[in-house]
């Protein structure tokens, strides 16, 4: 241990150790820093080892620009889903409402557009759409009741809505959301687009802003937060917010992508979200978490699923893998974070320097 | 020193349905004091400790903060007219840094536009950090450090800190709470919280220590006051006493003495 206290009298020395060591005595050792290193680029080092593996395998037909961007098109709607449960998740609060969210809001934007209301008025309403169910699911979820089970029964409610809005029936034809689906700008596909600005917009947001960083903390320690005086429960809203919006989204650019607004929620997309989210390593138990690393998940599902179907392997294989993967990856993440804690108890770097005047009193 | 109170209760009353925790209990610490609050379980030391932070509202009595009359509503009213609690459970979030936890609440923002957006100023943030570290004397890991990197005394010296900064930044002083801050840590870590809280006493702050760990509280306190059954059983100067009569106050075996 070196985290010795310096008693009064070392204040030459403690002068002294503090210039020269203030650097190089809290650096973390290499080893320590390696571990964390992997730990938390470990899903990067991964996606490059399949980008690797399925090029040689599936040589020559993986690796080209057409089959990219076409991983990125088939990661974009997993992405978006993943990223509106990621944030949900890093602020506590497991929100499985998802699917029927993005069921709910294309069913509305499907009808409102049918019924001849311009384009963007019904992208907006069924946004707004998708931040008024996740107020409500923050909500019911305040008065102390579990947030899984209440976001079943959002899910539940808001299927059987958008069936009755529909009436039960797809709403198709929507070929003015072209613009959102199937096109294409500068040859890459428009979801790719949104994907990077919806992305880089939640990043910034909860890296280098104030409300951000609450959010994290609110996850992680809600009392810790109420502590300091911040209203914590503003904070659990708005991940809800935050999550229904990105559901909403998602449903949208599903829509669009098959000009079909579908009242039926699919719950499989809860799932490949959170096999995205937990292969980023952001923790279930809420507080930590890398949302560029969510989107790396994502496209990890759509690489081994691409690559997998290039070669002709049957694609129930690519589910397969993505659970072996998934299992693997969180194990790592285990034994590297117990790891990790059992180097550091063992450099102990800190000290409180002497100067003290002694005890007044006395 | 002087002679003002940061903070004193007088005849404070407590009571939980029949149960009376605190019987007619006078207490004060002074700016630069640091008082131990010793006692058996139940001997509603913690409960004074809640009386002075706003956590709990005591039966009857007055609370005067610098000799001005309060009447805390919840622990949030308590801070904001300079006194912090240091909890047991730390309440530091494990996977943010040492700069964002020390300021969680009073980030800096950046420059406009930047600050319409709530966007942080990271580098003033660890700046701030640094040089509020180094006012205590303590110097730890680098303010970027998430907190879940640490160990335990690293933790418990940020939480304390925190406090201290809180108090100082806002109050020029101000009075610090702790329960049973070295309950977790080992000797080394003790002492290391041990000298932070002389630290934060010649910086002016009144300190308040709920503590089981009488070489803990004979090497840092000015002053000891010892609870047995909701009252006050002694209230003695450090340096008037020894170690068997505390114990004696503590257990009840020994006669009462008030000397402040």
């Amino acid at each position: 241990m070196t985290n010795s206290t310096q008693h009064d009298g070392s204040a030459e020395s403690s002068a002294l150790s503090q210039s020269s060591t203030a650097n190089d005595e809290h650096k973390l050792p290499f080893n320590i820093a390696a571990l964390v290193f992997v730990r938390e680029r470990g899903i990067i080092v991964l996606w490059l080892m399949l980008l690797a593996f399925f090029t040689v395998w599936d040589w020559p037909y993986f690796a080209s620009v057409p089959n990219g961007l076409l991983i990125l098109q088939a990661a974009s709607l997993t992405a978006v889903f993943a990223l509106g449960v990621a944030i949900g998740v890093i602020s506590g609060a497991l929100d499985l409402s998802v699917p029927g969210t993005a069921a709910l809001a294309s069913v509305i934007a499907g009808s409102l557009i049918v019924a001849g209301t311009p384009v963007w008025i019904a992208l907006c309403v069924a946004l707004m759409v998708g931040a008024a169910v996740g107020l409500v699911n923050g909500l019911i979820t305040q008065t102390g009741l579990n947030p899984l089970v209440v976001t079943i029964g959002t899910l539940s409610i808001m299927t059987g809505v958008a069936s009755v809005i529909s009436g039960g029936y797809n709403i198709s034809g929507l070929r003015v959301l072209k613009f959102m689906g199937t096109a294409r700008y500068l040859g890459i596909p428009s979801h790719v687009f949104i994907v990077a600005f919806v992305y880089l917009v939640a990043t910034f947001f909860m890296t280098q802003t104030r409300h951000g960083v609450r959010l994290i903390a609110v996850g992680g320690n809600p009392e810790a937060v109420r502590r300091v005086g911040i209203n914590a429960n503003a904070y659990k809203l708005l991940g809800f917010v935050l999550s229904g919006v990105l559901a909403a989204l998602a449903g949208l650019m599903q829509t669009a992508l098959v000009t079909e607004a579908s009242p039926q929620a699919s719950p499989g997309i809860i799932f490949q979200a959170l096999t995205a989210v937990a292969l980023a390593g952001v923790s279930l138990a809420g507080g930590r978490g890398s949302l560029p690393k969510v989107l790396v998940g994502a496209i990890v599902l759509a690489t081994i699923s691409d690559g997998l179907t290039v070669k002709g392997v049957p694609p129930y294989w690519a589910t397969v893998a993505t659970g072996v993967l998934m299992i693997g990856a969180l194990m790592l993440d285990k034994i590297l974070t117990i790891t990790i804690s059992e180097r550091l108890v063992s450099i102990g770097n800190m000290s409180v320097h002497g100067g003290s005047k002694g005890k007044a009193a006395k | 020193m002087s002679n003002s109170y940061a903070l004193r209760l007088t005849g404070i009353d407590k009571h939980y349905g029949y149960v009376q925790a605190l019987e007619d209990v006078d207490f004060h610490v002074r700016h630069g004091e640091v008082v131990s609050l010793l006692g058996d379980n139940g001997a509603g030391k913690s409960t004074l400790l809640k009386v002075m932070s706003g956590a709990h509202r005591a039966s009857s009595g007055t609370i005067a903060v610098d000799g001005k009359p309060v009447n805390f509503q919840s622990p949030h009213d308590a801070s904001k007219v300079g006194i912090q609690m240091v909890y047991q459970d730390l309440a530091l979030v494990e996977a943010l840094d040492i700069a964002t936890n020390l300021q969680l609440g009073e980030e800096s923002l950046r420059g406009f536009p930047w600050n319409l957006f709530g966007v942080l100023d990271r580098k003033k943030m660890q700046r701030d950090s640094i040089a509020q570290l180094d006012r205590l004397g303590v110097r730890t890991a680098p303010p970027t450090r998430p907190v879940e990197m640490l160990s335990g005394g690293q933790r418990q010296v940020v939480a304390i800190a925190r406090a201290a900064v809180r108090v100082l930044e806002t109050h020029g002083s101000g009075v610090i709470l702790m329960d049973e801050p070295t309950a977790a840590l080992g000797y080394e870590q003790t002492q290391m919280v041990q000298e932070l809280i002389r630290r934060m006493a010649d910086e002016g702050i009144a300190i308040v220590l709920v503590t089981h760990n009488l070489p803990l509280c004979f090497e840092v306190s000015d002053r000891i006051v010892v609870m047995n059954r909701g009252r006050k059983l002694a209230d003695v100067k450090v340096a008037d006493t020894d170690r068997d009569s505390v114990v004696g106050w503590i257990t009840g075996a020994k006669e009462a003495r008030i000397d402040e």
